[in-house]
């Protein structure tokens, strides 16, 4: 009896020692930052090629463990919860080691990871002011662009901040569809063995980005540049299977960008400000990106003489978007987006356009806890058939576990 | 075999001639709170110091801003409280400003906490209790006694980290020691009216000035660590003042005066803004004039 008392004991003295250090400063293997991200909502209707469905439903769900490996390595896992269609979906969405002690100002990070290009893409999703990222995110990115591969990032010693970096991804997820199994133009005739096995390359992503920032008074700013090149971005001909799936179905989770081109071209900027710099109370934070994406037609092949996809205008696409929190408890955010994107209709280009304005409210009750409502307003030309829809969506977002350093 | 020998020697120069200029030059220095830049300055007069916050930022939120990243980068040594008052944002920094040298205490980072007793260091932790720290309440500057162990141990992390230096951070450690001495016994006598009073202030930021000049805090504007005062919590603190037995409302420089206001003028209660740091207040330029000045200001309320 005693001894059974003396373990249980012992259990408890353990837990208790690991409940206090899932606070730790450095958390290391024996004792790694746990934490876990709730989000639920209702929502009236969807918005194109989002991953929150219509009615009641759970967002980004997800736990996350990190902690330093050792003196030279940081690791971190997340791991996302989805629902589809009645299926739970595990998904890995981080899953990288990075080094920590690099001389130079460089460091490697492999793995699964966020790719640093644009400003919000490599922001964790429940950190966001608004429901669902903007839809040039969706549009060309699927969202979020995380994929398996390598990154090699510097830093300059510079006042002046003033990183750049290069980045290898399997590019699985941005890949232009196959062109293969299109029924419209008749089953199996010889186009479709054209196009029935595209040979897709291993590494389809390569990017590059450059970030400077700095303090101007109480606010603080960052700006950048970044391009992406997508190997197998370029459409091929009678392709939008892609397509179809996510009309009708709004592509449910396979964060695939639905719109593609060989090369992209992003800006970015992001400023913040408070009183006095002190974020305590209220501070403002105002971002915006701009989208260009190149070289999507397909290549000209002998049987087309007059093809408009060779002079078709650029896909591009912008937000703009401003978020104050006027108290602790309280913010407010507006962000108005276009994005404007071609879709292939058999030997032609069809211009879609999507404008998106939206405002949001949300309601803090500590820094983990909020709970937000968003109207959206859409206005499409010939995009998924929207015309003119208002999205309305409740949700909230919690975090429990350790406290997570956010990026500026 | 000769060439790579040779060569190996001509790197094992190099190595050695640039890491003794490395030492030999002044200490770029990173300190997350304006009391710890104040600190280092009286230890390392000659070293490069930047201060991330100032007196009117609250240091548990902090963005990881593009600036701070640049400064962290160019570091050779942090200088924290620690006891997780940075969690939001300091390993963020030292995430992205890729220098190996402010990574880890065995070099050139530095938490405060680490090298004494903090007050109010928690079993357990949960986030019903709010914003707590497991490791004890990190605003451990408003204690003369803590403040010396830092001071001792800080210029041991200077001289490990600059040896070439080390006959002038002793000296320096053993200036602002004596003067230090100095100070504190004329500030516990300056402060001894103060003994026995009771304020109400907003969290715990002053609880090592309270716990060693001898105030009591009846109670926190803050229903709970990190939350904003709420009106059916100002409303039981009014009742509490009611006993009136409190000498006055006390806020730090980078909290809002609003709750504390609201609670002043129905309870007939001075509000007095206290400096958080070197900076706070036009008195406080370095560490001596930052205590004088929150003395001063507190002494203000007693009858001479």
């Amino acid at each position: 009896m005693r001894m059974t008392n003396f373990r249980v004991s012992h259990v408890a003295a353990a837990c208790a020692l690991i409940s206090t250090s899932a606070f730790a400063e450095n958390p290391t293997l024996t004792n790694p930052a746990i934490s876990a991200v709730l989000d639920g909502y209702y929502q009236n209707t969807e918005r194109p090629m989002a991953e929150r469905v219509e009615g009641f439903g759970l967002g980004h769900t997800e736990l996350a463990l990190s902690a330093n490996i050792d003196d030279m390595f940081y690791g971190k896992l997340t791991a996302v919860v989805e629902m589809h269609e009645g299926e739970t979906e595990l998904g890995i969405e981080e899953a990288f080691i990075q080094t920590l002690a690099m001389p130079g100002g460089f460091s490697i990070r492999a793995g699964r990871f966020l790719s640093d290009v644009g400003y919000l893409n490599n922001q964790h999703v429940h950190t966001d002011a608004f429901s669902d990222r903007p839809a040039v995110y969706r549009a060309f990115l699927g969202s979020h662009y995380f994929d398996d591969g390598v990154r090699l990032n510097y830093v300059a010693p510079t006042d002046l901040y003033w990183t750049m970096g290069v980045e290898s991804f399997k590019g699985d997820s941005m890949r232009a569809a196959a062109g293969g199994a299109h029924e419209e133009h008749g089953g199996h005739d010889e186009h479709d063995e054209v196009h029935a096995e595209r040979d897709y390359k291993d590494i389809g992503i390569y990017t590059a980005y450059t970030k400077i920032g700095g303090d101007i008074g109480h606010g603080s700013w960052q700006a950048g540049l970044s391009y992406m090149r997508n190997e197998n971005g370029r459409m091929v001909e009678g392709e939008h299977e892609e397509h179809a799936e996510a009309e009708a179905g709004h592509e449910g989770h396979n964060h695939s960008a639905t719109f593609t081109g060989e090369n992209t071209y992003i800006a970015d900027f992001v400023y913040k400000w408070a009183p006095d710099g002190n974020y305590k109370y209220q501070h403002l934070t105002i971002s915006g990106e701009y989208f260009k994406v190149t070289d999507f037609a397909p290549i000209e092949e002998e049987h087309h003489e007059e093809h408009s996809a060779g002079s078709v205008d650029d896909m591009q696409g912008w937000y703009l978007s401003s978020v104050y929190q006027f108290s602790p408890n309280w913010s407010a955010g507006v962000r108005y987006g276009q994005t404007d994107v071609q879709e292939l209709h058999g030997d032609h280009f069809h211009p879609e356009k999507l404008k998106e304005a939206e405002v949001s409210l949300a309601w803090h009750h500590s820094h983990f806890s909020t709970v937000r409502l968003q109207y959206t307003n859409q206005q499409g030309t010939n995009y998924f058939g929207i015309e003119d829809d208002n999205v309305i969506t409740l949700q909230y977002v919690m975090t429990l576990g350790a406290h997570g350093a956010h990026q500026f | 075999m000769r060439i790579n020998s040779n060569l190996a020697k001509v790197v094992m120069l190099t190595l050695s001639v640039s890491y003794s200029s490395l030492a030999n030059a002044k200490l770029n220095i990173f300190a997350c709170e304006p009391e710890y830049a104040a600190l280092a300055k009286e230890l390392a007069p000659d070293a490069k110091i930047y201060s991330a916050t100032t007196a009117m930022q609250d240091p548990h939120q902090v963005q990881a801003r593009p600036s701070l990243i640049a400064k962290m980068r160019q570091a050779d040594l942090a200088i924290c409280a620690g006891a997780d008052l940075e969690v939001g944002w300091l390993p963020m920094l030292q995430m992205k400003s890729s220098n190996a040298k402010v990574r880890s205490t065995d070099q050139g980072l530095f938490f405060a906490a680490e090298h004494v007793n903090t007050l109010d260091k928690l079993e357990s932790v949960d986030r019903s209790m709010g914003d707590v720290h497991a490791k004890g309440n990190p605003h451990l500057h408003f204690s003369p006694q803590r403040m010396l162990k830092v001071a001792e141990a800080l210029t041991a992390k200077l001289i490990s980290l600059d040896p070439a230096s080390q006959e002038q951070y002793k000296a320096a450690l053993s200036k602002f020691s004596d003067k230090w001495a100095q100070a504190t016994s004329k500030w516990e006598t300056k402060a001894a009216p103060l003994k026995g009073k009771k304020v109400i202030a907003y969290h715990s930021s002053f609880r090592y000035l309270f716990d060693w000049i001898g105030i009591e805090q009846v109670g926190d504007l803050e229903p709970k660590p990190g939350l904003p005062p709420s009106s059916s919590h100002l409303a039981s603190l009014l009742k509490r003042a009611e006993a009136g037995d409190i000498m006055a409302i006390i806020v730090a420089s980078y909290q809002s005066e609003r709750g504390a206001e609201w609670l002043g003028e129905r309870a007939n209660l001075p509000v007095q803004i206290l400096p958080m740091s070197v900076g706070g207040n036009d008195q406080s330029q370095d560490l001596f004039t930052l205590y004088d000045s929150a003395i001063d200001l507190l002494l203000q309320y007693q009858p001479r």
